[in-house]
């Protein structure tokens, strides 16, 4: 039994038995929840049967112990009950002589003089008057002609249902004042409010029977778990947390009957009272009267479900070096297995506390109280991963939207818009993704546009083009590979990181098991899966075996898993990027091998990759020194230091989930244009004469890719046209991935010359023009077919025309191969031949 | 304060009463008593601190727990193994127009009314236990003032370092509390206060009160007032003094009408049986550090020339602990000062776990006995894992919470800050890893590369920061766990270790724990210096990374510290530089 109150007079007299629970506050009953139903019909029953009275109770029930009506037992030396009344006769919560049985009832409280609750100028009339106002008239809309909640009233007795759910927030709007009332002193105004329901109820429908409650939700603030504190007793609560264990459903008896073993008298039903049941003495019978012959006669017992969940804080509320409060809820009726286990939930409810009685038989109380929340409502707000529309939507920022008032989220919008316009947003966002790893700007970039994705698009015909990019780091160890996937993994919220090594081909897809106790067989999903609308991150993708690896061709195109195994077949999606690095076949990089050989990757796989990195460690002593300042700064330093103008995580994540939810550029004309001129010389490049199946060439793919990669670039920037400096972008992205423009197409190989020195945009300017203008000394200088020339004379003749000093051979060589390439020379040695 | 009314040792209570009386007395409202100290903190921290209180206060053990008397004030030191969250209690009550104060008691003095005037004040529970791994000489028992007993700590000492002389003899011993690591030194002091336990043993309340005596399970439900939460933290050693309670008569609160707790026993008390747990209502704590640990701290200055002295002759027995390996002894100094002294991102700056290579079964039954017994004297918390297949496949090592008693459930990870853990991967062989191992060996290198631990509370995980020294002996290069420092490790000789008087150990003791927390800088050329040899390092050799800069700088600090100074020089730059050539010259 929930609860087991002396009376209070008892509590006095040193012999009475002194049992475990008092709140407090005292005005209170430790089974909160008496349903109302149950209750009042209680009450009605009872005075049809002419109980002597418990008073009957409100749905806390705190009311009859803690009020000394005078006419009730003796006058408690306790006095908790907050509501006591001043004045003389009965206060209305505690008279909550049913409304349907007799109408005069509310009107009776009308004459009688102003109550107050107990303890405070808060008169019960008022509060009474004040709920049936914002029943009655409170409209979500001004234009809405029936009010909110009357509309709800008349639904909840179509449906027969048991409670009326209240938006705090609407009774917030409509009377502050009640609002606070409610909020401060919840068992008053509750009492009061579900008399009120229940009068309105039977103004409509006279015949309904069912008692509705009202379910408070939606609360102005909310507290955290961890800052419950002794004032918050006995008021109103909301907090958020997660289910972590449920009771078994607990029978509550409600009303008992008990029989008489001599004559098979059945007693009167018996109310609990304070938690208690007071087992008749003697049988009622006039003809029998026997002396302790009662026995309970439990199947005509009635019961209510009762319930006890715990709830723990969420990781988010916990401080750093603490560990997670929990606190328990007492879960009533329908309420009763509304959260499972691992539930996120919102709860309401009224904070109560109870002391603990030493022992059964000990009269000493311990001088301390269990605490737990009287549930009043409870709402799943599992929005975590799994159920979120789009997993970019990070947490963070779901929090905010169900929270923070709509203004709070305007404001962030309108930051992050701000943002969006700086004009150097595409480098700043760049600098801010994992800013501890040095260099690999244009890895980063790219990484970025993998962040922001594509957009998917459906045809009517029901063909689709996936919007994810997939990208591929290749590179010699040592190159924060790994610490690129891992950040990426902890930014993208439903991120799976794993590794190729470990993988299996059923480990990433999904897999069909038997269930060893049931013997079904049960379909259970891989990271691949698992990741669907995220990003799967992949390391060492080398060492994945081939079979598993030719999982991943179906993932990459058609962004499906399928299935078909031990009678099932299944077709999952697996909407996912996948972000996979690879060392080169040789464990480093051979510049002696082409690129294919050094990747060693199937062809078929690598057209799924919109972007393959090479990512090749240069000597370059520039970085080095930047690197050596770095760690020297973080072992020295504060740790607050270093990179500015860098935009936080939570920042990053908001404006990353943000665009991924509300922008949805379309290419524009001009970038359409660029896009078809981009392809097609990228499809003459690797076609050319004497290129053989070294290089990568262009494929259908590709222009895919560079759609996606410029619609997540115009993204960044929050725009709804794709123009054409993003597919201008997009192509460098793709050259710049690959080393291109240090790559040999005739042999495949990389200059790694060119890669050791760097090629920075300038110098790549300064390259193109020295081959336009070699070009034109050749044309001028040789014929076709015509005698050779030395390089030397060349490079003499282009010094003089450029009149620039600064020309090195090597320089010359370089153009020369390029034109080489197009066939417009030949070079032999030392000596260069027109052709 | 002339003519005491009660004595702060004996009746912590009265002077806890007499405060609040006077403190009513002069108009204070009792309402406003609420997360407020009236006086009690002060005249304790005079009492403990100024009028040097503490030494007489009892400290609780094992053995202790069963002669003091409840009521009494007690000090616990101890480590916060789990938090079980906040309690309301009645604070402050009037009785018959008198206030009184429940305050750092369980059951009140006078039966409580139920009176209006009631003020229900919170105060958190913290569950502490004796700080994991600690060895025998940082046991605060060995000063306990009930019994006396530092003569047997110290001749078991001296006793145990006569032992390591004969390294054959060890081994046995050693073996056998290799199996537990949390807990050997719990082992011994169940053997080693055997007497002073059979002389309780005969009271009645000897055998109720600690049924299970070994140390292991003793632990103290520290009751804290007043205090903000970011003061303690999980796995924060502290000192508590406060008054120790016990309410014995809760045995019997199964009793049927209680559904909170007989649906769930969330009472504390059901799970923590008052006879086993000792409360203690907190009336002062402290923080310790490894400091504090030091039987008798030398309280010494940290001058150059002394520090110096130490170093050496620290060196020297390290070097003969290892066998007349030089070098090994260079890093193994290093290792033993080091320290996360911050974090940037994932990434715990200072660290420096040490890998000694080249183990095989017979130089690991020498060395290993002997590097663990070194360490063992010098580092007040110190744990040995055996890493074989069946232990990572049956070890549970991070905590786990335990929601059906509601309880953290303690790993072996579950450590002190500043702990030392000796990981022997010499007896791992192959065999196949079930979940549980695949998650371990995952929690193992967190811990090796991020000083992380995991937390496991089955909905979440939760990371926690931690900071332990990492010693990995292993034959080769250990690949499940990748140290900081990888050396190869070449005994010449298994030279006699001498005996070390105890002036000498405590002086190494201080000296490790004094300058671990020594703070640290570089000047400006000196950092030109150094970028410009990372600079010239890389430009030679392309596979030195971030990691590898990382680890000089590391040692670099460790190394200028170790010599007591605060600021890299560039005598010390060169040392390290040296130090890792000779390194790699054997990794060759």
């Amino acid at each position: 039994m929930a609860s087991d109150f002396t009376p209070a007079n008892n509590r006095g007299g040193p012999s009475s038995p002194d049992d475990g629970i008092s709140s407090p506050i005292g005005s209170t009953f430790s089974s909160p929840n008496n349903a109302p139903s149950s209750r009042r019909k209680r009450g009605r029953r009872s005075a049809a049967y002419e109980t002597p009275p418990p008073p009957s109770h409100s749905r806390f029930a705190a009311t009859p112990d803690a009020t000394p009506t005078p006419n009730s037992t003796a006058p408690s030396a306790r006095g908790g009950g907050r509501r006591r009344a001043p004045s003389v006769t009965a206060t209305p919560s505690t008279d909550d002589a049913p409304p349907s049985s007799e109408g005069g009832d509310p009107d009776e409280a009308d004459e009688a003089p102003p109550m107050f609750v107990w303890g405070t100028s808060i008169s019960v009339q008022d509060v009474n008057a004040a709920i049936l106002r914002f029943l009655r008239h409170f409209r979500e809309h001004p234009s809405h002609d029936e009010g909110k909640y009357m509309k709800a009233i008349h639904h909840v007795i179509e449906i027969e249902g048991e409670s009326l759910e209240v938006d705090a927030n609407d009774v917030f709007d409509y009377d502050n004042d009640l609002y606070t009332k409610m909020v401060r002193y919840p068992l008053e105004v509750l009492a009061i409010f579900d008399i009120v329901l229940m009068d309105l109820v039977s103004r409509i429908n006279p015949l309904f029977e069912k008692h509705i409650q009202a379910r408070i939700f939606n609360l102005k603030t909310s507290t955290s778990m961890r800052n419950l504190n002794p004032c918050d007793i006995e008021k109103m609560v909301s907090l958020k947390g997660m289910v972590i264990r449920c009771s078994s459903i607990i029978p509550e008896i409600r009303e008992a009957v008990f029989r008489c073993l001599v004559c098979g008298h059945f007693s009167d039903p018996i109310v609990v009272d304070r938690g208690r049941i007071s087992e008749p003495t003697m049988c009622m019978k006039e003809e029998c009267k026997t002396k302790n012959s009662m026995t309970l006669v439990h199947n005509r017992c009635r019961f209510a479900d009762k319930q006890i969940v715990r709830v723990q804080e969420t990781p988010d509320e916990i401080p750093e070096g603490g560990t997670p409060h929990t606190v328990s809820l007492l879960m009533h009726d329908k309420l009763v297995d509304a959260g499972k286990p691992g539930d996120r939930v919102e709860v309401t409810g009224i904070y109560r506390a109870m002391s603990v009685r030493v022992g059964q038989t000990q009269r000493t109380m311990k001088s301390v109280f269990k605490t737990y929340i009287d549930c009043l409502h409870l709402k799943k707000t599992d929005k975590s991963r799994m159920n979120a529309e789009d997993p970019m939507e990070t947490e963070q920022s779901t929090t905010q939207n169900d929270e923070g008032t709509p203004l709070n989220y305007e404001e962030q919008v309108e930051k992050l818009k701000e943002l969006s316009k700086q004009p150097d947003i595409y480098d700043m966002l760049t600098r801010s993704l994992a800013p501890n790893i040095w260099e690999l700007d244009d890895v980063k970039k790219g990484l970025l546009c993998q962040l922001f994705g594509g957009s998917a698009l459906t045809l009517q015909s029901g063909a689709s083009f996936r919007g994810d990019i997939n990208i591929l780091l290749v590179g010699d160890p040592g190159t924060s590979k790994s610490q690129l996937l891992q950040y990426i993994h902890k930014l993208a919220p439903r991120g799976i990181y794993t590794s190729g090594r470990g993988s299996s081909a059923v480990g990433l897809t999904a897999y069909v098991s038997k269930d060893p106790e049931t013997g079904e067989t049960v379909l259970e999903s891989g990271a691949l899966v698992l990741s669907d609308r995220g990003i799967c991150c992949i390391d060492e993708f080398d060492k994945m075996s081939e079979n598993a690896r030719s999982m991943l061709h179906e993932v990459m195109e058609q962004q499906t898993v399928s299935i078909a195994k031990a009678g099932i077949i299944a077709s999952l999606n697996a909407r996912t990027s996948v972000l996979a690095c690879a060392n080169p076949s040789g464990s480093r990089y051979n510049p002696r091998l082409s690129v294919i050989d050094n990747i060693h990757l199937p062809p078929t796989l690598l057209s799924r990759f919109d972007l393959i990195y090479l990512i090749l460690d240069k000597a370059d002593e520039q970085t080095d020194r930047r690197l050596a300042k770095h760690i020297v700064a973080l072992h020295f330093e504060n740790p607050e230091n270093s990179e500015q103008n860098v935009i936080d995580l939570p920042t990053l994540t908001a404006y990353l989930s943000y665009a991924r939810k509300n922008i949805h550029p379309q290419l524009s004309d001009e970038a359409a244009e660029e896009l078809t001129r981009g392809y097609v010389e990228m499809r003459r490049r690797g076609n050319f004469p004497g290129s053989s199946k070294k290089v990568i060439t262009a494929t259908p793919r590709q222009i895919e890719s560079l759609i996606r990669l410029s619609e997540a670039l115009a993204r960044i920037r929050f725009s709804e046209w794709v123009e054409k400096k993003d597919v201008i972008e997009a192509f460098r992205l793709l050259e710049v991935a690959l080393q291109q423009s240090a790559t040999d197409h005739a042999t495949g190989t990389i200059d790694m010359d060119l890669i050791t020195t760097g090629v920075s945009a300038s110098e790549r300017m300064r390259r193109e023009n020295l081959v336009g203008l070699a070009r034109n000394v050749i044309m001028e200088k040789l014929q076709i077919g015509g005698p050779s020339t030395r390089m030397l004379e060349l490079l003499e003749e282009l010094k003089q025309r450029s009149n620039n000093a600064e020309l090195h051979l090597n320089d010359l060589r370089n153009a020369l191969s390029s034109l080489a390439t197009e066939g417009f020379v030949v070079v032999h040695g030392d000596s260069v031949k027109r052709v | 304060m002339v003519g005491r009314q009660y004595d702060c040792l004996v009746n912590p209570l009265g002077a806890v009463r007499f405060t609040f009386e006077k403190a009513v007395a002069s108009g204070s409202d009792p309402a406003s008593f609420d997360h407020k100290d009236w006086g009690v903190a002060d005249l304790f921290r005079e009492f403990l601190f100024d009028n040097d209180g503490l030494s007489q206060v009892p400290i609780l053990t094992p053995s202790t727990v069963q002669v003091a008397q409840p009521n009494t004030l007690v000090r616990f030191r101890g480590m916060i193994q789990d938090m079980l969250g906040n309690e309301f209690y009645v604070g402050a009550y009037k009785n018959e127009e008198t206030w009184n104060t429940n305050k750092f008691t369980d059951v009140s003095q006078f039966p409580m009314g139920t009176s209006p005037d009631m003020r229900v004040w919170e105060r958190r529970l913290l569950y502490c236990v004796p700080v994991p791994g600690q060895n025998l000489w940082a046991d605060s028992t060995s000063e306990g003032a009930i019994y006396p007993c530092t003569n047997i700590a110290s001749a078991n000492r001296e006793k145990r370092l006569r032992d390591n002389c004969s390294v054959s003899a060890d081994v046995d011993m050693q073996d056998s509390s290799n199996d537990l690591p949390l807990s050997p030194c719990a082992k011994k002091m169940r053997g080693e206060f055997l007497p002073s336990e059979n002389i309780t043993e005969g009271t009645d309340c000897g055998a109720s009160m600690v049924p299970d005596s070994d140390g292991n399970d003793f632990a103290c439900l520290v009751k804290i007032y007043d205090s903000p939460e970011s003061d303690l933290k999980l796995n924060d050693v502290f000192e508590f003094i406060g008054v120790l309670t016990y309410d014995t008569e809760v045995k019997d609160d199964k009793g049927g009408d209680n559904e909170l707790a007989n649906s769930f026993p969330e009472d504390e008390s059901v799970n923590l049986p008052p006879s086993k747990v000792p409360r203690l209502h907190c009336l002062v704590h402290r923080k310790l550090s490894a400091d504090d640990m030091i039987l008798s701290s030398p309280a010494m200055e940290p001058k150059p020339h002394l520090v110096k002295g130490i170093r050496e002759s620290l060196l020297r027995h390290l070097t003969v602990v290892l066998g007349d390996d030089e070098l090994a002894a260079h890093f193994m100094l290093l290792h033993l000062l080091s320290k996360v002294h911050a974090r940037v991102d994932s990434f715990a700056v200072g660290k420096l776990s040490l890998n000694l290579t080249g183990f095989d079964k017979a130089s690991i039954s020498v060395f290993g006995n002997r590097i663990n017994d070194a360490v063992k004297n010098l580092l007040p918390f110190t744990h040995r894992m055996p890493l074989t297949v069946e232990y990572l496949n049956t070890a549970s090592l991070a905590p786990v919470k335990d929601y059906q008693t509601n309880r953290l459930v303690p790993g072996v990870l579950q450590c002190a800050d500043g702990s030392h853990l000796t990981i022997d991967e010499t007896s791992l062989e192959a065999g196949t890893l079930n979940s549980n191992g695949v998650e371990n060996t995952k929690i193992l290198k967190d811990l090796m590369e991020f000083q992380m631990v995991e937390y496991d509370f089955k909905y979440y995980k939760m990371k926690m920061n931690a900071d332990v020294q990492l010693l990995v002996l292993s034959e080769a290069k250990s690949n499940i766990l990748p140290a900081d420092l990888v050396v190869p490790f070449h005994p010449s000789s298994v030279g006699p270790l001498g005996i070390v008087d105890a002036e000498t150990l405590n002086a190494w003791r201080w000296y490790l724990a004094t300058l671990r927390s020594l703070p640290h800088s570089i000047e400006t050329e000196m950092q030109k210096v150094v970028e410009d040899d990372m600079v010239a390092a890389r430009q030679a050799d392309r596979r030195l990374g971030s990691e590898d800069f990382s680890r000089w700088l590391s040692m670099g600090r460790l190394m200028s510290v170790s010599y007591g100074e605060t600021c890299l020089s560039h005598e010390h730059w060169q040392m390290v530089k040296e130090m890792e050539r000779l390194r790699k010259e054997r990794l060759q």
